[in-house]
């Protein structure tokens, strides 16, 4: 609705949409952050007195959106160091160590009680392991010979909101551990959050999905889990109950994160980088400048993007909470943000000139009273026009054109050959790493491996240009379980199980209607499918949800739910395309109940993962909170908005959340709930399995 | 039937003063069940316990007399009811003490200081009070149920908290020179202090002891030789020498009744002073026992022969050759109702209900006449139900309650199916074959989950399995136990089929009453312990949480077993502590040969092997891929190693090391080929250190970084060499070393190298990066060899709009021309576009 109600101001979006809330209420998520918080706060009240805390450096941000440092101090700590090597200074007794159960934080962690113990210092120390507590760290502290002097602990931190749909583990490393390193963990990990969410909420009645790991975790999920202490609120018994839970492992979809994203919110991630829905900024955008009037500083566009790591920048919070321009533009096309922007910009001017209108006292009181609002959006607005005029430039490099020109032609099969010369001229014309592995990758992927002469060739040119260090990163590629750059053919000594996780992309780009025709004018017809969020492209994670809850999205383009949907108030051509339904919101469609894959198994039997539906009967025995067990309605199913969880085990993308609120928007009856293990993008994930102790290299190589 | 049932008050007996009921309830008749406890140390449990029998060396014994079962070394066991429950030898040395524990375990403490808890089956564990206890000798103790007291030999106190075992604790040091007269303890919970409380009569005094210190209440009415405290810790019966029973608070501070035993007994020496409840005491002599009320009356009840009292918290029990009987005063609610002549809305409540039962128009008027107090009587009817031993009391009681309750508007019902839960609970364990005539009272205090472990302690399972199925409540407790009680008892055939047997019998039983809540792993672990490891490994099949079942595994040293479920559980945490316990058990070869020999299964055990290896045991690491000939991972080892070395020649080696491992693979001849590349690198570039000038640095830099470097350091031909060494193509070769030429601002040598040859990358690039890099009067120069259609937009690139204008012009492209004019950013340049168009006319 957000992307169709294109002309509407968006105070009166905001009130259709609150009213669309008020009917399909989905579930309370600040449970889940007031609970981490609660438990953090009862961890440090633990260890009685003023503490030192030493915080593991990648928690920093989840713990960021689950509380604020005043809080902390205000529970007795005292200084906050990162965990880093090196000796630890502290003045208080109690030295409170928080961090992941990483080897390398355990070896720090014992080096600094050493050190102490060496200087004579007295320390008491206590360790809390997020999320749970671990034989391995007590293990390596055994051997360091310093167990005896911590006391560990846990402190389980499972899902974060991140926004008011989307709940998140924020666990960054999900992808490379599991695909790389083979370290199942995050999966175990995962399938307590998802316990604990429906111990809730309520018992997944069905679990669907697709994927090897997928499919671990839904079995674990079926298996008795070790009781966890669950938060006592219950939430509101009307909110929507949960109709299943959808997983999808990342492997199921490897296209989607290696194209790059092209929605605003996507583009930001891709661009600048969004971590832990935080992005650096520049300091000029955040202050208001001093003429109110006077647009943002025009930055000189061709060094806009070496200013964001020049100029001073500021971490700002991206929420639709506090910025509800933001929750209108973060799904859009980043080709109609600008559109959105003046229109915004055309109506605050337009209330800003009430001023001259209001004759009399009472109106000026009303004006005035508007006025906090409208200063506050207008200084939303001046940071998104700001933020825009940052990518903009980005996306006219010649660089990022060739990027998207191969990934369309990749996916449309077209020249595929000459694409991968075309890559190597990318790499030539100095593009950066990661964007060339998104490509090579892609590239596989899609024509089912490269001619091996053509591997061999951009690989080499690959490895010259960036260095012979990054043949591990190749090879993790290349081998199983991830399999994402592969010869062609396949040698013959290849195991099955790269053969089997190979993807037949051109039957299922057809069954699935993965590509629709893209030409800028028909961008507004694009936008009446998920493909919106990669400009013609849907991504086949998404797909998969529709199969199992819009069946008919998958199938047609649903033009006619378009003009259900778009509402009266649109001014897009295309309400030409009328059916009966070119009434409100209130005609549309409830959702179908979650009936398994059914109508498209054959298409799950062709993409490679194990696919499962595992029905369960609601309950019973154990397990569920006695105090949130939900009694079944006696509301007919199809007239209660019910909610399903979709689970990306792995790792999301923002562009994959786009594609979800636009389905959500389709159907009444239904709510999707998000939930991953973090959000990534395909530079991340590259990063992550590159960045492997190459420390070293890597500072030698920042001259470049 | 009701001439049978006597009414309750036949059992009563008032107080002199006429006020205060006592009634004496007698329990069981046990004629002829129990030897002469007149031979015996007594000990009795509370809570309608059993009683513990063991000979009193102390005392003359006619052979023959009580037969062969009493030989010294043995130790009785009988329920109230008089049912022998058990008999087992001592051989552990003299015994100073034995006394009950909360759950009924039989604390039996030796003069050397070792202490064992039997169970009603007779199992036991043994604890000791350590070594210098056992030197100094124990010589005496005070039991309760959380714990002991002992005196040791140096007239030490030392404290056991809890049964688990733990350290003694020396309590304060009183200074004795010789044993007390008499002592006793006050348990930790019933003290505002918390803490235990001795109190030792020496001399003609009292001194209370504590963890901290010992204080001498100066009293001078001793010396006493009983020192009993009362249920509840508040109130303190002694006895002294004179036969003179005192009755004081426990802080001495409040003296509340006096009473000489002497001439009431005719001077026979006392045998016990008990509490009964906590207002009453008893004092028993051989065929005597006497009830001392709070203000100084008695009441005296006959037995024959020797009498045992043992305090509860509602009365006291007494037990002699013949019967087992409750003595208690007269609960409130029972007095209420059936006092002679009572008024009481209950008791009129009651005979309302007697009369309706008559038929007897008597009923209407008196309930009438109660109409306000209604609900209290019900409530006290019901509530003198709890209180009545005879379930045909229990029964009319209840039905008076019901009848009540009919007349009321609104009552909730919730007391009297409690009520009637509870007293259908007491009377079946109340039955003689159970023998545990606990009181409703003591019920409600020790709890229902109590009774059943007392139940499940005696082997009567399936009446506690009824009685959990009737309160509601879980099984699994005596589940556990049965099944325990069913693999110690069956034997242990060496059959496969008898463990098949025996495992589905339990799982069977689990299926039908466990709620699937039972832990498999405890009783496999139970299993194992009496040496059915065939049986533990089946029972443990069924345990559904792997973090059960491991544990016991690896002490089973099932160690594939236990790594297989730990991997199917999917807690990694699981999978290291398995992995971690092998490693350290295991030799190197065997904990390899387990993880590869389990294939696909294992996969993720060896996936963790590696990522903790490569973090915290390098060397490891490198023997596992040796051994399984993983020349891959063993080549990307190498090359992480060479990532972080420091040594130039080292990293050489490494990489050379890793191109080896590579070679070894037939299909990795690219990567081979790569490495060797990568070694041949780092000799040039090591070399080009040397010949740099200043400190460049470029080891480690890639193909195409070592060329900018070049480029950057003036060696412009040794970035030609690098070119033809590693046959890098023209395109990537122009682009590198134009980027580096604009970075240096050499223009001279932009220029120089543009015209060396035609450039094969085209010379937009040249213009627009000079552009990006702000020289766009460079950048212009290039436009003229451009592609003709592009110049146009190159130049205004480059801001030179005249030039873009003589472009126009030079074209012959009026509507060039003017859309220029639209954008051209200032006046000037608009009349220069302007002249140039005219110019073209």
């Amino acid at each position: 609705m957000i992307m169709a109600a294109t002309s509407t101001p968006s105070s009166d979006l905001q009130t259709t949409s609150g009213v669309d809330r008020e009917i399909e209420q989905g579930l309370d998520v600040e449970i889940l952050r007031e609970s981490a918080k609660k438990a953090l706060i009862n961890a440090l009240n633990s260890v009685v007195g003023a503490k030192t805390l030493v915080l593991d450096p990648t928690l920093a941000g989840p713990l960021g959106l689950v509380t604020e440092v005043a809080l902390l101090k205000h529970h007795g700590v005292d200084k906050m160091f990162w965990l880093e090597p090196g000796p630890l200074t502290s003045t208080t007794t109690n030295v409170v160590y928080l961090c992941r159960p990483l080897i390398k934080y355990v070896k720090i962690i014992a080096d600094q009680i050493k050190g102490h113990t060496k200087g004579s210092l007295k320390h008491t120390y206590t360790l809390f392991l997020v999320p749970r507590t671990s034989t391995l760290v007590s293990r390596i502290l055994e051997e360091e010979g310093v167990l005896g002097d911590v006391s560990i602990s846990s402190y389980n931190l499972q899902f974060i909101p991140t926004a008011e749909d989307v709940i998140s583990l924020e666990y960054d490393g999900a992808f490379k551990e599991l695909w790389v390193d083979g370290d199942e963990t995050i999966i175990y990990d995962s399938a307590l959050a998802l316990d604990v969410l429906q111990k809730i909420y309520g018992q997944y009645p069905r679990i669907v999905g697709k994927g090897d790991y997928a499919s671990k975790l839904a079995t674990l999920l079926t298996k008795p889990l070790p009781n966890q202490p669950v938060p006592v609120v219950s939430p509101t018994p009307s909110s929507a109950p949960i109709d299943s839970l959808i997983i999808l492992d990342r492997r199921v979809d490897m296209i989607t994160p290696l194209l790059t994203q092209l929605t605003y919110e996507g583009l930001i991630d891709e661009v600048i980088g969004i971590k832990n829905s935080h992005v650096e900024l520049p300091m000029s955008l955040l202050n208001p400048p001093p003429a109110p009037n006077q647009g943002p500083s025009q930055a000189s566009t061709s060094t806009a993007a070496t200013s964001i790591i020049g100029e001073k920048t500021k971490k700002y919070h991206l929420s639709a909470v506090t910025d509800p321009l933001f929750a209108d533009l973060r799904d859009l096309n980043f080709s109609s943000v600008g559109k959105r922007l003046s229109q915004t910009a055309h109506r605050l001017d337009e209330e800003y000139k009430a001023r001259q209108q209001a004759k009399t006292v009472a109106q000026l009181r009303d004006f005035v009273g508007k006025l906090g609002g409208l200063q506050s959006e207008h200084q939303a607005l001046r940071l998104h026009t700001g933020l825009s005029e940052i990518l903009l430039p980005h996306t006219r490099t010649d660089l990022f054109n060739k990027s998207l020109e191969i990934q369309q032609n990749l996916l449309a099969s077209y020249e595929a050959s000459a694409q991968v010369t075309a890559i190597e001229e990318m790499v030539a014309q100095g593009a950066d790493m990661q964007t060339i592995v998104r490509l090579i990758c892609l590239a596989s992927i899609t024509m089912g491996g490269i001619k091996t002469r053509a591997l061999d060739s951009v690989r080499r040119e690959f490895l010259q240009a960036y260095g012979y260090h990054l043949l591990p990163l190749l090879l993790s590629l290349s081998s199983p379980p991830l399999s994402i750059l592969l010869p062609n053919p396949l040698p013959p000594s290849t195991s099955s199980t790269v053969t089997t996780s190979k993807l037949p992309f051109s039957t299922v780009r057809k069954s699935l209607r993965l590509l629709i025709d893209d030409n800028p004018e028909a961008l507004e017809e694009v936008e009446n499918d998920i493909s919106f969020v990669y400009s013609g492209y849907a991504p086949i994670s998404v797909r998969l949800v529709q199969c199992a809850a819009q069946k008919n999205g998958v199938i047609s383009n649903p033009v006619v739910d378009k003009a259900t949907n778009s509402g009266g108030t649109s001014s897009a051509d295309h309400g030409d395309v009328v059916g009966e339904g070119t009434s409100m919101d209130a005609k549309k469609l409830y959702a179908h109940p979650i009936v398994g894959w059914k109508g498209f198994e054959d298409v799950l039997g062709t993409l490679p993962g194990k696919t499962f539906d595992i029905p369960r009967s609601v309950n019973a025995t154990t397990g569920t909170n006695p105090g949130t067990t939900l009694v079944p309605s006696p509301i007919r199913p199809h007239e209660q908005t019910s909610t399903t969880v979709v689970f990306f085990l792995g790792g999301c993308t923002y562009t994959e959340i786009a594609a979800l609120r636009w389905v959500n928007r389709q159907h009444r009856g239904r709510k999707f709930l998000i939930a991953t293990t973090g959000i990534i993008s395909g530079s991340s994930l590259i990063k992550s399995i590159a960045g492997d102790g190459k420390v070293g290299q890597d500072s030698l190589r920042d001259s470049r | 039937m009701e001439s049978v049932v006597e009414h309750p008050t036949t059992t009563w007996d008032a107080m002199p003063d006429g006020n205060v009921f006592y009634r004496r309830l007698q329990l069981y008749s046990i004629a002829g069940k129990i030897p002469n406890l007149n031979d015996y140390v007594v000990a009795g449990c509370r809570n309608g316990g059993p009683i513990a029998l063991m000979r009193d060396p102390s005392k003359l014994v006619a052979i023959g007399r009580a037969g062969p079962a009493s030989s010294r070394s043995q130790i009785q066991v009988y329920s109230p009811a008089g049912e022998g429950i058990l008999l087992f030898n001592w051989d552990q040395g003299r015994i100073v003490r034995f006394g009950w524990t909360y759950d009924e375990r039989l604390a039996v403490l030796n003069e050397e200081g070792t202490y064992r808890l039997y169970d009603l089956q007779g199992e036991y564990q043994q604890f000791s009070l350590g070594t210098e206890a056992a030197e100094m000798g124990i010589i005496d103790a005070r039991i309760h149920e959380n714990g002991f007291v002992a005196l040791s030999g140096s007239l030490a106190l030392l404290e056991v908290k809890d049964w688990g075992g733990g350290r003694p604790l020396t309590l304060a040091n009183p200074g004795l020179s010789e044993p007390p007269h008499a002592w006793a303890v006050i348990p930790p919970d019933q003290n505002i202090s918390r803490h235990v409380e001795v109190l030792l009569s020496v001399d003609n005094t009292i001194i209370v002891v504590d963890n901290l210190e010992s204080a001498d209440q100066r009293i001078s009415r001793g010396p006493f030789i009983r020192v009993s405290p009362s249920p509840n810790g508040r109130l303190l019966a002694l006895l002294n020498s004179n036969g003179l029973l005192w009755v004081v608070s426990t802080d001495f501070q409040r003296s509340l009744a006096e009473f000489d035993t002497q001439t009431a007994s005719g001077g026979s020496p006392v045998s016990q002073v008990e509490w009964c409840g906590n207002d009453a005491i008893l004092v028993t002599w051989n065929n005597l026992a006497l009830l001392v009320g709070p203000s100084g009356d008695t009441l005296r009840y006959l037995y024959f022969g020797a009498v045992v009292a043992v305090t509860e918290v509602d009365g006291v029990r007494v037990i002699s050759r013949d019967v087992c009987d409750l003595i208690q005063k007269v609960p409130a609610s029972t007095l209420s109702v059936f006092r002679p002549g009572s008024t009481s809305p209950a008791a009129i409540l009651f005979n309302a209900w007697e009369s309706f039962t008559q038929r007897s128009p008597k009923a209407d008027e008196s309930i009438r006449s109660i109409r306000p107090d209604l609900a209290a009587a019900v409530n006290e009817c019901i509530d003198a139900a709890g209180c009545e031993w005879e379930p045909y009391w229990q029964r009319k009681l209840l039905s008076a309650a019901k009848f009540g309750w009919s007349f009321l508007d609104l009552y909730n019902p919730n007391d009297f199916v409690a009520m009637g839960q509870a007293l259908r609970v007491l009377n079946a364990v109340h039955y003689y074959e159970v023998g545990m005539p606990i009181t409703y009272l003591q019920y409600q205090l020790a709890s229902p989950l109590h009774l059943i472990s007392r139940l499940t302690a005696r082997n009567l399972h399936l009446l506690a399995l009824r009685i959990s199925a009737f309160l509601s409540l879980k099984a699994d407790v005596v589940l556990k136990h049965w099944a325990s009680m069913k693999i110690a008892r069956s034997k242990p055939m060496a059959g496969d089929d008898k463990d098949q047997e025996l495992c589905q019998l339990i799982v069977d039983k689990f299926g039908k009453f466990g709620n699937g809540e039972v832990n498999y792993a405890d009783i496999a672990r139970r299993a194992w312990e009496v040496g059915r490891g065939g049986l533990a490994t089946k029972l443990l099949d069924h345990e559904p949480r792997a973090s059960n079942q491991v544990p016991l595994l690896l002490t089973m040293k099932e160690d594939r077993l236990a790594l297989l479920k730990a991997v199917d559980s999917g807690d990694t945490d699981l999978v290291y502590h398995v992995l971690l316990h092998l490693h350290k058990h295991l030799s190197l070869g065997d904990f390899f040969r387990l993880i590869e020999d389990g294939g696909q299964s294992l996969a993720p055990a060896s996936r963790l092997l590696q990522v903790y290896a490569r973090e915290q045991n390098k060397e490891m690491l490198r023997d596992f891929y040796y051994s399984d000939d993983r020349r891959v991972e063993s080549a990307v080892l190498a090359l992480e190693e060479a990532s972080r070395m420091t040594d130039q020649t080292a990293v050489i080696t490494s990489v050379k090391a890793a191109e080896k491992f590579f070679s070894e693979d037939k299909d990795r001849n690219f990567e081979a080929k790569m490495m060797d590349e990568n070694a041949r690198l780092l000799a040039v570039q090591q070399q080009l250190e040397k010949d740099a000038p200043g400190n460049a640095k470029f080891f480690g830099l890639s193909v195409s970084e070592t060329i900018r470097a070049c480029v950057m350091n003036g060696m412009s031909n040794r970035a030609d060499r690098v070119k033809s060494d590693f046959k890098v193509p023209d395109k990537r070769f122009w682009h590198i070393k134009l980027r580096a030429l604009i970075t240096m601002r050499d223009f001279d040598a932009l220029e120089a190298f543009a015209r060396s040859k035609r450039s094969p990358i085209g010379y937009e690039v040249f213009v627009r990066q000079l552009v990006e890099a702000g020289h766009p009067r460079e950048a212009a120069m290039y436009v003229v060899r451009c592609d003709a259609p592009r110049r146009v937009e190159l130049y205004v690139l480059c801001n030179d709009w005249r030039a873009a204008g003589r472009e126009c012009k030079e074209r012959g492209d009026k509507n060039g021309l003017e859309q220029l004019k639209r954008r051209c950013p200032n006046s000037l340049i608009v009349r220069e576009l302007e002249q140039l168009a005219a110019s073209m006319k």
